[in-house]
């Protein structure tokens, strides 16, 4: 354990970021960084996207993201409740916090695929 | 068979809630069993979340009926106090008709309960009554009335609207029922602990305070998902009191005997008791915050009070 960490917040402190890259191949995108209160803006701009984006599958693919936050978590799911019959969110390799939090607050949400490929 | 029909008739509104006490093995069985027999009888689900030992003693005296009842180890489901009400007794109550009866043998407070996990039985066994209030559900509590300490047993008296006492059948209102007022003396002050990683933070730093979270539980010896459930219950926390806690706040993680300890202070006051108790509705966004947090910490212990609000964390190594 290092003491950077003990030290109070100074500014300069690299704020956390999450990046949004379209997908190749298939529709979706492929998000990095961590889903939290300072990004939770840009994730719900991402979902309500994916919402209005009208594909029977779009991918998420989350393999780089580090961190979601229950808040992040209940975005994704209100965004795939939305979804009419028929579609469904593909939510590539999430982090592990992420599949607990749907587990437990949303465990028979249909339009939500879990893919660790 | 005449004990089990007692809670129902000594209640005026749909919810029940006696405390059951009992002396021996005996008189444990003859509390709960019929009163879940009666509700197997009635159609009403029944479920029994009580330790472990308790459990075995009321499945082995239903015999094959034990297999229509929901069994659950309450020293597993109910190591944190604070879970009980969303993941055990609102999560079986829920899943059935608002009409129907919902029977609950519901022991949270055992004699191996220790002095840190007491106050947050005891807060969770007043706010029962907050949580199901006018709901068509009976929570039959047993109470060890020999191994508990006198101050328990007072105390159950008090969280209870309803009593049956030992081996003096029938059931009674409580005099001394004051839940309100438990709640408030067990809003207990926590103690500043000097000898802990200590990380004031801001909106600006909430990320830093997660990463220190998790150095720190790392090197305390948490792995795997118990170190995601601190970092998890650390950005909760956090998060918590840079929106509704005044904007910032300090946290605090250390190890004490087999814990890693997470805690979070800020200015804000807690306001709505059964704020992290109450299941959300599918469809609300946000509010699940502090819940998560009680559904995976071994023991949440809450302070708040003018002065601010301290929310501590427990787990296991």
């Amino acid at each position: 354990m290092g003491n950077r960490h003990r030290t109070p917040y100074v500014p300069g402190t690299p704020a956390p970021c999450l990046t949004v890259r379209p997908l190749e191949g298939c529709r979706g995108v492929r998000v990095a960084g961590d889903i939290c209160l300072a990004t939770r803006t840009i994730w719900e701009r991402v979902l309500e996207q994916a919402v209005r984006e009208g594909e029977a599958v779009y991918h998420l693919e989350l393999s780089e993201v580090t961190f979601v936050d229950v808040a992040g978590a209940g975005a994704l799911a209100a965004a795939a409740g939305r979804l009419e019959d028929g579609r469904r969110f593909v939510v590539r390799r999430p982090p592990p916090a992420l599949c607990r939090v749907l587990d437990t607050f949303w465990p028979d949400l249909s339009t939500i695929e879990v893919s660790m490929t | 068979m005449s004990a089990a029909a007692e809670p129902r008739e000594t209640v005026s509104g749909p919810f029940a809630h006696p405390a059951l006490f009992y002396r021996d093995d005996q008189e444990y069985l003859e509390g709960t069993v019929p009163f879940v027999r009666e509700g197997l009888a009635a159609g009403d689900p029944v479920a029994v979340a009580v330790p472990g030992d308790r459990l075995r003693m009321v499945r082995d005296a239903l015999g094959d009926a034990a297999d229509t009842v929901r069994l659950l180890d309450m020293r597993e489901a109910g190591r944190n106090p604070g879970r009980i009400i969303p993941g055990v007794l609102r999560a079986f109550a829920d899943a059935h008709p608002a009409e129907q009866r919902v029977r609950i043998v519901g022991e949270p407070v055992w004699a191996g309960r220790s002095a840190t996990e007491y106050p947050a039985c005891v807060q969770h066994e007043a706010l029962i009554n907050a949580a199901f209030r006018g709901r068509t559900v009976t929570i039959l509590c047993p109470y060890d009335a020999v191994r508990l300490s006198a101050q328990v047993l007072a105390d159950a008296h008090a969280t209870h609207p309803t009593v049956i006492p030992a081996g003096a059948r029938p059931a009674r209102d409580s005099e001394a029922y004051a839940p309100d007022a438990v709640v408030a003396r067990y809003n207990e002050p926590l103690p500043l602990v000097v000898d802990a990683m200590t990380f004031p933070f801001v909106a600006q730093s909430l990320a830093s305070a997660r990463y220190a979270a998790s150095d720190e539980g790392r090197r305390l010896g948490l792995t795997g998902v118990t170190l995601e459930d601190l970092v998890l219950a650390t950005a909760e926390l956090t998060t918590n009191s840079v929106v509704h806690g005044g904007g910032s706040g300090v946290l605090r993680i250390w190890a004490e005997d087999g814990h890693v300890l997470c805690e979070v202070r800020d200015g804000g006051r807690m306001t709505d008791p059964l704020a992290g108790r109450r299941p959300p509705s599918r469809d609300q966004r946000g509010g699940r915050g502090l819940l998560m947090v009680n559904l995976i910490a071994d023991l949440v212990r809450v302070h708040t009070g003018d002065e601010g609000t301290t929310i501590r964390c427990w787990f296991t190594r």
